[in-house]
């Protein structure tokens, strides 16, 4: 039985929520003016009673996107949605934060046309730093699965797990913040050059390597200073219809400040700018 | 190069100490197939066998990269090796190009997987599916010809059970991450050596831990890697094609 479910449809010519159904431990609260009133955007912010969820909760729930819609989900709980022709979905929550031995484990598939517009932003944190903790959970595995006409387009699965050989603290060295941004569907060219451009930018300046033709390096002498904010850039799909930007970083802020950098051009289809 | 061939071979030869070895002069029993088999095996597992995987710099940290490929990439080699035919490896090819969403990891997949089935195809005879099968996959123009379902497909169709071909993906992996760090001059010869022995033991842990899953179990463990991997474009020297 799933927990939620909602269904966004074209109706007299705009984005209209046409069924919306939630039960304990989900709440969905769908406000009925957010940004201007000429963007045609329906904005979900999913709830959980208590701002949480806590050991034993399970949460499902199902979307639906009609063509030529556009919905904005705020929220990391969803699993199935499904977006029709010339619609698009953005999925920007904040980042999930496990606490010292959490288990967490989420799934999302999204079931899309060629034409159809997709941002996910899927992102943790190391812990409640206040209180010391970082990487101290014991499981996070979040998967992102994509299918356009049935084929598999990009299927990540980001499994992270204290084991016995190296600590996930181990493995993470001084970043505290990993995260993952999809941009998928040809409506959303430009914010993918851009993002493109902006990310090789910063990295070129970052990792400038000098000459090694003069001898061996070791670790401890190497001129490669650890950057605080690392991003790497990649398309996927039939003419690279996709872009995945993976993010490892020192500060959260950092994280919300290129979110926010990047994601400013959508403001024209979702009528506010994400994560302001 | 001689002193890391040499290192390789006690390498590979450590591998194999389980299989019994008995050459049986005069007759062509089974005991002589099994010497066979092993030295298609070393072969496979050679440094010379010119696939290209010197030139794939994967990332320079062994460990961390011990951990990437057994949880995203043995997976495909398992289940390829488990039913090495045309339309299963098809089938993980497409799966493993949507689960390599690195695109610098993707390439060098597909360029070191091209060369596998080019050369086993022609050297691996014994095997003439293998022929019949990469010239129908270039025909059909959609497979992308991905390493670690080639490399559970030759294994497979050479003999070579699971365990061994999964654990030996591993080692060939290892080994040119070690080798591009000895190209780069980060470590020299002897130590590249010392280091492949070292790193064993963790390759042996994660080969454990991920051996036997179907590809729908692939999952990426190190991605902090993933992102500096990423980066590697951008990189000002480069030494390696990915």
């Amino acid at each position: 039985m799933e927990t939620g479910f909602v269904a966004v449809e074209k109706i007299g010519g705009r984005s209209t929520v046409t069924r919306c159904f939630s039960k304990y431990p989900l709440k969905f609260i769908i406000p009925r003016k957010v940004g201007s009133s000429i963007t045609d955007a329906v904005w979900i912010y999913s709830l959980t009673y208590g701002g949480g969820i806590v050991s034993g909760d399970s949460i499902s729930c199902g979307f639906t996107i009609g063509d030529g819609c556009t919905t904005v989900l705020t929220t990391q709980a969803s699993t199935k949605a499904r977006i029709g022709s010339n619609a698009l979905l953005a999925v920007i929550p904040d980042p999930v934060t496990c606490f010292s031995t959490a288990r967490y484990s989420q799934k999302q598939v999204f079931r899309v046309f060629s034409d159809s517009c997709l941002v996910i932003v899927d992102w943790i944190t190391s812990g409640r730093h206040a209180t010391g903790e970082k990487w101290d959970f014991e499981l996070y595995k979040s998967s992102n699965h994509i299918y356009l006409d049935d084929q598999p387009l990009f299927l990540d699965t980001v499994l992270l797990e204290q084991g016995s050989v190296s600590s996930i603290a181990e493995r993470m060295k001084d970043y505290q913040v990993i995260a993952m941004l999809v941009l998928l569907g040809p409506a959303l060219k430009h914010i993918q050059n851009q993002v493109q451009e902006d990310v090789k930018r910063m990295m070129s300046e970052q990792l400038r390597v000098p000459s090694t033709a003069t001898g061996r390096h070791r670790s401890s002498d190497h001129h490669l200073i650890k950057p605080t904010f690392i991003a790497s850039c990649s398309p996927f799909g039939p003419k690279g219809i996709g872009v995945v930007v993976r993010i490892a970083a020192t500060t959260t802020e950092s994280v919300y400040s290129f979110l926010r950098h990047q994601l400013a051009g959508m403001e024209p289809l979702l009528g506010v700018p994400p994560y302001c | 190069m001689c002193i890391s061939l040499f290192f390789v071979h006690a390498r590979v030869l450590a591998f194999f100490t389980e299989v019994p070895m008995e050459i049986n002069k005069g007759s062509h029993g089974p005991a002589s197939t099994n010497a066979l088999l092993q030295w298609n095996q070393w072969q496979l597992l050679d440094s010379i066998l010119p696939t290209g995987g010197f030139a794939h710099s994967c990332g320079l940290e062994a460990a961390f990269q011990a951990h990437m490929i057994s949880g995203l990439l043995l997976p495909f080699v398992y289940s390829s090796n488990m039913s090495p035919n045309l339309e299963t490896w098809h089938k993980l090819d497409r799966m493993l190009d949507a689960t390599l969403t690195n695109e610098v990891a993707r390439k060098a997949s597909i360029a070191q997987g091209s060369a596998l089935m080019r050369v086993s195809a022609t050297v691996f005879s014994e095997v003439p599916s293998l022929k019949m099968m990469r010239s129908n996959s270039l025909g059909s123009g959609t497979v992308a010809f991905h390493h670690a379902p080639i490399f559970g497909l030759v294994c497979g169709l050479l003999g070579l059970d699971a365990g061994i071909s999964q654990r030996a993906y591993m080692f060939i992996t290892m080994r040119d991450v070690i080798s591009a760090a000895t190209r780069l001059n980060l470590i020299g010869p002897l130590g590249a050596a010392k280091l492949q022995h070292d790193i064993a033991i963790a390759a042996e842990d994660m080969s454990k831990k991920w051996m036997n899953r179907t590809f729908e179990e692939a999952c990426q463990t190190a991605p902090l890697l993933d992102t500096v991997q990423g980066c590697h474009a951008y990189l000002f020297s480069r030494l390696f094609c990915s």
